[in-house]
């Protein structure tokens, strides 16, 4: 972008819209911006799908309970799988993305700010879309699978409407994590600072990339499948009814063609915070870089030819089978490769135990009995055992919560001060981990015994006298302590709001471009974009006894995007129109449509050259020398 | 980031001038062929019907080919990504799909 200000700063200089307060929020084009509001919504929904889980391990504490039956407990389930896949894990990592690979990058914005904000709007309209059906008749109620024919069924008396939300609200919430996954992917290939080639990117970057990749190529998968669905439940499709011609396990290949591949989505860029954190806190270079590049793309290969080890019981076949149970087998591989690289950049380290270093160091042994259970899952004639018990419930949870979440948490404290300019609490962290650590353990190892005693996963209760009675109380009695974890945690936040901003540059002495620069970054990110001169930049340049980077430019005028209502006003729309295919209103979901449809008419025929920082006013600014 | 795609517009069009109208007359032509081709499978009313669709399937993918290089560019330097991608794509999709025909309807 740097080389391209002379050429055209003479035709464009307008004094910037500026806003503040609510609109700067809501009008916002700025990476770090974007990556706050996702932090915020994804935390938000994080702590409702958290509740949900709370309200539905009570249900479950002691035999026979009558608080939660039927119905509510299937809503509960639902809402708590969707919300904390799609709502909650999602945004969570489209925050660091945002909030650091531009800078891990050296640069400046992302490819199209524009649509990095339209990407946030539609995904947080998505949400609200879809959790406002616990006030509009009843939540989605057919599972996170939304698995046909049971998803298809409509209400006679057109009162209940849940999985009209699920379809809509994840459509809409879908096309915008597939533009964001778009917009990461241009963002790493152009948008690298000179010197960075692929093989210096750091591996959080790697990761995302290889995420973003997932997400163009697997989104598709779930929008066919959710239109397809939409159509049967709307207007009286078939594509899932077997008795006029459709077919249901359609449905579960559409669905898991997607769904696979999402499960790396999330855990990809959980291994890049990881490589991160623990290379940093042992202050040592990541152990075999190249050998992790390579295992994260090969792991983002075969996620794509392994979804049907989830329909082992479907009866696909022998044959079928064993293909895709040694396909899932393999993938055990390249990820054991990333373990022992981690292990090996521990080893001998001078490591450090903050409270990041402390979840990536949990995260290994926890990760590894997830894995260990899913080689376990991969065995089709095991699995017709596991199938649908809590074994499965256990393994994913082992995954997803002990894999994804205790990487966000150690994402979170190490690039805290980076976003915010404050440090989070060590000593109220530590509180933090050990609450949650064991808490989650306790509530989700006994679930494994649970499933292999044959309790069935979703079942809104069990029967006293069968065994089942210890397990499930301990795993409540962790669930609550997790629950407790969080309360620290948001203490911690507001502890931290409430103080002076007292982050240095480089508080970790890290290794990435994103520490050459103040805490939080200026708009503008780079005053002089870096010239990189190996894998892990800034170390390099500490090593040669150099405090900051060699710039590649000089420094002149940058080139700032204009902040824009319109992708807030799009998505509004969309949730508009939403509201009326749910209700067959479809003058309101005209209504929507045209919202959208001229906002981006407005988009495309106004050119909006955006408007430059000059030289004299980066002067101001604190940070970095002329 | 406009003014980078509008720098990537001029850098495109030098290339076009370099490189003259040739190779797009000549891929006009073989398309137009190509078109032809598949019509008189059609029209010639003698052949089998599996031989046309497939006939007609096989010439269209050549004319995906040659739109994608001639026409999009693909062939032209700074298209590596695009054409992996699309490359990816196509394989995807094919696995899912012939996987997924293969176990529901056969």
């Amino acid at each position: 972008m740097a080389n391209a200000h002379a050429h055209a700063h003479a035709a464009v200089h307008h004094e910037p819209k500026r806003y503040t307060g609510l609109m700067d929020w809501l009008t916002t084009v700025d990476h770090k911006k974007i990556g706050i509001l996702y932090l915020i919504a994804g935390g938000f929904f994080f702590l409702i799908g958290g509740l949900e889980a709370i309200l539905i391990r009570t249900q479950l504490m002691y035999p026979d309970q009558k608080i939660f039956v039927g119905d509510t407990f299937n809503q509960l389930t639902t809402m708590h799988g969707t919300t904390m896949i799609f709502f909650a894990a999602m945004p969570l990592l489209f925050a660091f993305m945002n909030a650091v690979v531009p800078l891990q990058i050296g640069a400046r914005d992302v490819a199209f700010p524009f649509v990095n904000a339209l990407g946030f709007w539609l995904f947080f309209a998505g949400g609200v879309l879809m959790n406002t059906s616990w006030f509009l008749g009843g939540a989605p109620d057919a599972g996170w699978t939304a698995y046909a024919p049971l998803s298809s069924i409509i209400d006679p008396d057109g009162k209940f409407h849940g999985v009209d939300f699920y379809v809509l609200g994840l459509q809409i919430a879908g096309i915008g994590t597939l533009i964001g996954g778009i917009n990461f992917l241009v963002t790493i290939i152009n948008m690298r600072a000179p010197g960075m080639t692929f093989m210096r990117m750091p591996l959080f970057t790697w990761t995302v990339f290889v995420t973003s990749i997932l997400i163009t190529f697997a989104f598709p998968a779930i929008t066919v499948a959710l239109i397809e669905l939409m159509f049967d439940r709307l207007f009286h499709g078939a594509f899932f009814e077997a008795s006029r011609g459709g077919n249901n396990v359609l449905w579960e290949h559409l669905f898991w063609i997607f769904g696979h591949p999402e499960v790396y989505i999330l855990i990809m860029p959980a291994f890049g915070i990881i490589s991160e954190v623990v290379s940093t806190f042992s202050k040592k270079r990541l152990f075999g870089y190249s050998s992790m590049v390579f295992a994260t793309v090969l792991i983002g290969f075969l996620s794509f030819m392994v979804w049907v080890h989830h329909m082992f019981t479907t009866g696909i076949g022998a044959v079928g089978n064993s293909i895709f149970a040694i396909a899932t087998m393999a993938i055990a591989v390249p990820t054991g490769v990333k373990i022992f690289n981690w292990l090996f950049t521990l080893w001998g380290g001078n490591i450090r135990f903050t409270v990041a270093n402390l979840f990536a160091t949990a995260f290994i042994p926890t990760f590894v009995m997830g894995g260990v259970t899913g080689v376990m899952l991969a065995v089709p004639a095991a699995d017709f055992q596991y199938h649908d018990t809590y074994f499965v419930v256990a393994h994913f949870h082992y995954v997803i919560v002990g894999g994804l979440i205790l990487s966000v948490f150690a994402g979170l404290y190490y690039w805290w001060p980076k976003m915010f300019g404050r440090m989070l609490s060590e000593g109220l962290g530590k509180v933090h981990f050990w609450l949650f650590f064991i808490g989650f353990h306790l509530t989700f190892f006994p679930q494994h015994f649970l499933g292999l005693m044959g309790l069935p996963r979703r079942y809104f209760t069990y029967m006293p006298g069968f065994g089942l009675e210890t397990g499930n109380f301990i795993s409540t009695i962790g669930a609550f302590l997790q629950g407790l974890g969080m309360i620290v945690f948001l203490i911690n936040i507001i502890v931290t709001a409430r103080k002076q901003k007292d982050a240095g540059n480089d508080p970790w002495d890290g290794f990435t471009l994103e520490w050459t620069i103040p805490s939080p970054a200026p708009e503008y990110n780079f005053k002089q974009t870096p010239l990189v001169r190996g894998l892990d930049a800034f170390w390099k340049e500490k090593m040669a006894g150099n405090k900051e980077m060699t710039p590649a430019e000089p420094i002149g005028p940058i080139h700032m995007p204009s902040p824009s209502i319109l992708p807030f006003v799009m998505s509004l729309g969309l949730f508009i129109s939403g509201y009326g295919f749910i209700y067959h209103h479809y003058i309101v979901s005209g209504a929507g449509l045209v919202i959208t449809i001229i906002s981006m008419f407005l988009r495309s025929l106004f050119d909006d050259h955006g408007w430059h920082i000059e030289p004299e006013e980066l002067e101001e600014h604190k940070g970095g020398k002329a | 980031m406009s003014e980078h795609t509008h720098e990537a517009v001029s850098d495109e069009s030098k290339r076009h001038k370099h490189e003259g109208p040739r190779n797009h007359n000549l891929t006009y032509i073989v398309s137009a062929l190509l078109t032809i081709f598949a019509f008189a499978a059609v029209l010639y009313g003698q052949l089998d019907r599996t031989f046309i669709i497939l006939f007609i399937v096989v010439l269209g993918l050549i004319q995906a080919v040659f739109q994608l290089f001639f026409w999009m560019h693909a062939k032209e330097k700074g298209h590596f990504f695009p054409v992996i991608g699309i490359a990816f794509g196509f394989f995807i999709a094919l696995t899912a799909v012939a996987a997924a025909v293969w176990w529901m309807w056969w």
